[in-house]
């Protein structure tokens, strides 16, 4: 069993590691897109317990959209090797969006279970989880290969210890740049992104706020009491 | 003079300064009875008031010696020796809306505060700047500047950087009388006169109180590292604290100490797992510099000699995150204390660093031989252990009579082994009666002695630290 | 060329989601600039949708409602929602998709846009069409920043959009226009059966959420220490209403993450918030913007939070909030005795 997960999220991380420990024969690869200061992020992975890391750098590599990124991560994944697990945080590696994970399982053709609370079970050829929605909580029965985004539920992430920190100080970080990649420049980075920021504003000001301050907050306070007293909850 | 003033209150003089500003209604004053102290019952002040600045103070403070009323400052309320507790009937002058930052002085790197500041707004505010403010209370997000000044805390720093006392460079102070003065500046030397600030910093209120405040900030190391080094018994951990201080041949700026059931219920607290739960004790070290790789050799050599010594493990946390999940756990040991055994009582004793592990063993033989559950935890670099003793099974009436048996063979340990009764939390109305077994009756007359000349009236925070008639021994009793 | 906008319906037990009628109501006003277009709905079920389902899609701004049917659309299995949507989309080639910003359209529309080779921005707090090349314009705050950011898709079509529950509103009126509908019974053998659920348990939703109520209270960092909690939830059972918070006293764990409103936590939409101790980092704003009235209080006068503001505060939170709480109590003793 091979597993692999985005550093940056250490609960997924720890997942990868807790599969690994109790099914033998796993190795678990970290792999991350970003500039060259995304290696501190590997290295702990590695004090962790990763069997090994690759950092996906190059200048051509930045401005890309959640498309690109995963375009290119998938692309890496399999030039690296071939995998039975891939794991993601929830929202990872592009911030707030959570996008990445979803269209990294689409790149690389497999299922993907997003909102995983929960590992039940690994077995030979398929893993159990648990995800939660608005309404429920489901138990699904996913084949690998495949890809699960992991939220913070799922666990604790464990602390590298001495040992773990001391290799990781030492070991030897993987670098794909585009070409060592064999990805085609025009679509990866910025060239690869469908979208694109065309705008950068402060938010617009809808409101017109009437402030009370110093002698003033009185009134305001008054002002305030008036409107909510219609929503005030009067016993019956 | 009588040992606590109960004169009228002048009720309608206050509320003409003060006007909403101040409280009556006894709910509200429930809440100002007491501090953190756990066991300490206080009593109901007869009004709560919130300034705004120093002018305010020295107003109720003239009225009160007019009318002879005793007034208690406080700040946020996190005390944990009963200092803010007002006395019955008194005025409690409440520092918590006088919370602004001054002046953020950037090429003097001082700030300047209002006594009501969370201290750590002030670390925020200092980081923002790249610089640190080195006073580091484990209840920073919760107490105020203003009180780590009364009781100069200590915390977790103390081991390279000093308590509160050693930051603080001028201090704006209401004297007993009303009078308004400044002490310091920012300088650095400054020997003009006795040293007041720091005979007025730990004073515990009865001197002054303070309503402006100017810290020195420092450069803040760009690397810090904290390992987490797990042991089988509580005596294999202390035991390697002096060897790794005199050994590593560098000085960490934190050396803490977790025994098994502190760190248990800390971390049943805040819902989180730590590594080797089952571990006798674990000792958080911490490492700073400004070179990663030289922080790194530092931490290595550090991490090894604890495993030479015996250590189960070592932890490594190295970056913002784990780091602020090691200290979560460390910090909330006290609150996690009030949570599942409200009913103990945690001492703050300090020794010579070398006699930790003596004063530990002793404790523990002390606990057991009065029926009383302890658990220990601390500043193990500094000699600063919270030996705390919980009731666990033992009824009321029992675990009164066998607290106060152990706390006084407790100090006598203390004493013994060069140390004294409190090391940060202050002596307060908990430690009053016990302030003879550090202290000799010169020094203790001499406090009396200073605070008549600071108070001749008596009326600001009576009953702290010494009674003021010395032969009447009146104290009060703990836990009653 | 018809320019057809097409929108993922979120059903939750068959029953349509209020977010797919808020949709369909930005639907519409996007339709109005784009010509010759119309709105499609699609909706992937068991079995048929009720008789009042579909009309409500109708009048809510549908031209189209578009069932798909098959087994194993009872909960969201990603492989047949992928392979089903992605056929639909090649079928219907609508210009515009949007969707719910939940669990489901979260994973779905990223996977969606991935197979379809466009891109796609997650949780639009604002959409519209740019007048010149007619291309969807979609608003949503940038990470880290104090900053919205305006992004469009200029080549790449359709183009996809997911959105908040309760950020845009429903039609006001009944829309009366095309009424079509059809359903297409989805199989599809070629699919590899690759996932499986083996158990459902439905979660009590009775509880007053963030989400729902009328008055929503929310404390930030300003409250500054965790007993002044104690005012907010006075102050919000008074109205009762439901207690919000900023992100941060959720990470530390003061209130739990249902209580959190902003991009990483809910998004509400009260008669009237209440922001107590709240700076009002571009994070926070976008979780409750659309509130029809807010009153915010902060120390601090130039606190970004008062720009969002119907009115504002400047002073303490603890104080202000027990003034309103004393004045409140009052006003409701005399409304008692009245």
């Amino acid at each position: 069993l091979k597993s692999i997960i985005n550093p940056l999220d250490l609960n997924a991380l720890e997942t990868a590691l807790r599969i690994k420990e109790t099914n033998g024969d796993t190795a678990v690869y970290a792999i991350t897109m970003g500039p060259p200061a995304s290696e501190e992020a590997l290295r702990e992975a590695r004090a962790m317990g990763v069997d090994d890391t690759y950092l996906l750098c190059d200048s051509k590599f930045a401005g890309a959209d959640t498309y690109a990124t995963s375009r290119t991560l998938a692309k890496a994944l399999k030039s690296v090797g071939i995998f039975d697990l891939v794991l993601t945080g929830e929202k990872a590696i592009d911030g707030e969006t959570g996008q990445v994970g979803p269209e990294v399982g689409v790149f690389m053709n497999v299922p993907v279970a997003s909102y995983v609370t929960r590992i039940v079970d690994v077995k030979n050829g398929y893993i159990d989880i648990e995800r939660e929605s608005e309404i429920g909580r489901e138990t699904w029965r996913i084949r690998f290969p495949c890809l699960l985004t992991i939220t913070k539920e799922v666990n604790e992430p464990r602390l590298p210890t001495l040992s773990g920190k001391k290799k990781a100080r030492r070991a030897k970080i993987n670098q794909y740049n585009c070409e060592k990649l064999k990805s085609n420049p025009n679509e990866v980075g910025l060239k690869g992104s469908p979208t694109r920021v065309v705008r950068i504003g402060t938010p617009k000001v809808s409101r017109e706020a009437r402030i009370f301050d110093g002698p003033e907050l009185k009134t305001g306070i008054k002002e305030v009491v008036k409107v909510l007293t219609n929503y005030l909850e009067v016993q019956h | 003079m009588p040992e606590v003033n109960t004169g009228t209150i002048p009720i309608k003089e206050l509320k003409e300064i003060f006007g909403n500003r101040i409280k009556t209604d006894q709910d509200f004053l429930e809440k100002y009875s007491h501090d953190e102290t756990a066991g300490l019952k206080g009593e109901l002040p007869s009004a709560v008031i919130f300034p705004l600045d120093a002018e305010e103070i020295s107003e109720v403070l003239k009225l009160a010696n007019i009318y002879k009323f005793s007034v208690t400052p406080r700040g946020a309320g996190t005390g944990l020796s009963g200092g803010a507790i007002p006395n019955k009937d008194g005025v409690v002058i409440s520092l918590e809306k006088m919370n602004n930052i001054v002046e953020f002085d950037d090429n003097n790197m001082m700030i300047t505060v209002e006594p009501g500041v969370i201290t750590d707004e002030i670390q925020k505010i200092a980081d923002k700047h790249n610089l640190m403010y080195a006073g580091d209370p484990c209840s920073s997000d919760s107490s105020s500047i203003g009180g780590n000044i009364a009781e100069n805390a200590g915390g977790n720093k103390v081991l390279k950087y000093g308590p509160t006392g050693h930051h603080v460079y001028s201090i704006e102070v209401v004297l007993p009388t009303g009078e308004i003065v400044t002490y310091g500046g920012k300088r650095l030397k400054d020997v003009t006169g006795l040293d007041m600030i720091h005979l007025l910093i730990g004073s515990e209120g009865i001197l002054g109180v303070v309503t402006k405040i100017t810290l020195r900030l420092i450069p803040k190391p760009k690397f810090t590292v904290a390992l987490l080094v797990p042991f089988k018994t509580t005596k294999e951990a202390i035991a390697v604290v002096p060897k790794v201080l005199i050994d590593s041949g560098i000085m960490p700026s934190s050396l803490e100490f977790m025994d098994q059931s502190s760190i248990r219920s800390s971390c049943r607290f805040i819902n989180t797992e730590f590594p080797y739960s089952d571990a006798g004790a674990h000792l958080i070290i911490e490492v700073e510099g400004n070179d990663k790789e030289s922080v790194a050799d530092i931490y290595e050599q550090l991490g090894d000699k604890c495993l030479e010594e015996g250590a189960l493990e070592v932890f490594v946390a190295d970056n913002r995150t784990t780091r602020e999940r090691l200290w979560k756990a460390r910090k909330s040991i006290a609150e996690a204390l009030s949570a599942f055994s409200p009913i103990h009582c945690m001492e703050d004793v300090s020794v010579p660093m070398a006699n930790i592990a003596e004063l530990i063993n002793e404790s523990e033989k002390i606990s057991r031989e009065n029926e009383l559950d302890m658990i220990a935890f601390g500043h193990a670099g500094d000699g600063n252990v919270h030996i705390t003793f919980l009731k666990g099974k033992l009824g009321m009436e029992h675990w009164n009579k066998k607290l106060e048996k152990a706390l006084t063979v407790l100090y006598e340990l203390t004493s013994k082994l060069g140390g004294c009764i409190t090391g940060e939390h202050g002596v307060g109305l908990k430690r009053k009666k016990y302030l003879s077994m550090t202290l000799d009756a010169t020094q203790i007359e001499l406090i009396r002695k200073i605070k008549g000349v600071f108070d001749p009236n008596n009326i600001l925070n009576p009953g702290k630290i010494v009674d003021i008639i010395s032969d009447k021994g009146k104290d009060r009793n703990y836990n009653e | 060329m018809k320019s057809n906008i097409m929108v993922l319906a979120e059903l939750r037990e068959n029953e349509v989601h209020s977010s797919t009628l808020e949709l369909l109501g930005k639907s519409r006003e996007l339709s109005r600039k784009l010509e010759n277009s119309s709105v499609t709905v699609v909706a992937l079920t068991t079995e048929e949708l009720k008789e009042t389902a579909i009309n409500l899609l109708h009048k809510s701004g549908a031209d189209k409602v578009l069932i798909a049917t098959n087994e194993n659309f009872k909960r969201f299995n990603f492989t047949y929602y992928l392979r089903v949507l992605e056929k639909i989309s090649n079928n219907e080639k609508p210009r515009i998709i949007l969707a719910s910003a939940t669990t489901t359209g979260r994973t779905i529309m990223p996977a969606l846009a991935a197979a379809l080779h466009t891109g796609l921005t997650a949780d639009c707090t604002g959409l519209d069409i740019d007048d010149e090349s007619g291309t969807l314009l979609q608003t949503r705050p940038a990470i880290g920043g104090n900053v919205i950011a305006t992004i469009k898709t200029p080549n790449h079509f359709p183009q996809m959009a997911t959105v908040r529950p309760k950020t845009f509103s429903p039609l006001t009126y009944n829309y009366e226009g095309f009424e079509k509908l059809e359903v297409i019974s989805f199989t599809n053998d070629s699919i590899e059966d690759n996932m499986e659920l083996l158990s459902f348990n439905s979660t009590d939703s009775s509880r007053k959420n963030v989400q729902d109520a009328q008055v929503v209270v929310s404390a930030g960092k300003g409250i500054s220490n965790i007993n002044n909690l104690e005012l907010i939830s006075e102050l919000a059972s008074l109205l009762n209403g439901a207690v919000g918070a900023s992100r941060p006293l959720v990470d530390q764990k003061w209130l739990d993450y249902e209580s959190q409103v902003g991009l990483s936590g809910h998004t509400v939409k009260p008669d009237v918030y209440i922001a107590a101790g709240i700076s009002g980092a571009v994070q926070h704003i976008a979780g409750m913007q659309t509130s029809d009235f807010v009153i915010s209080i902060n120390k601090d006068k130039n606190a970004a939070i008062f720009e969002y503001s119907d009115i504002g505060l400047v002073g303490d939170a603890t104080q202000i909030l027990e003034e309103i709480i004393e004045e409140l109590k009052n006003s409701k003793g005399e409304r008692k005795n009245a």
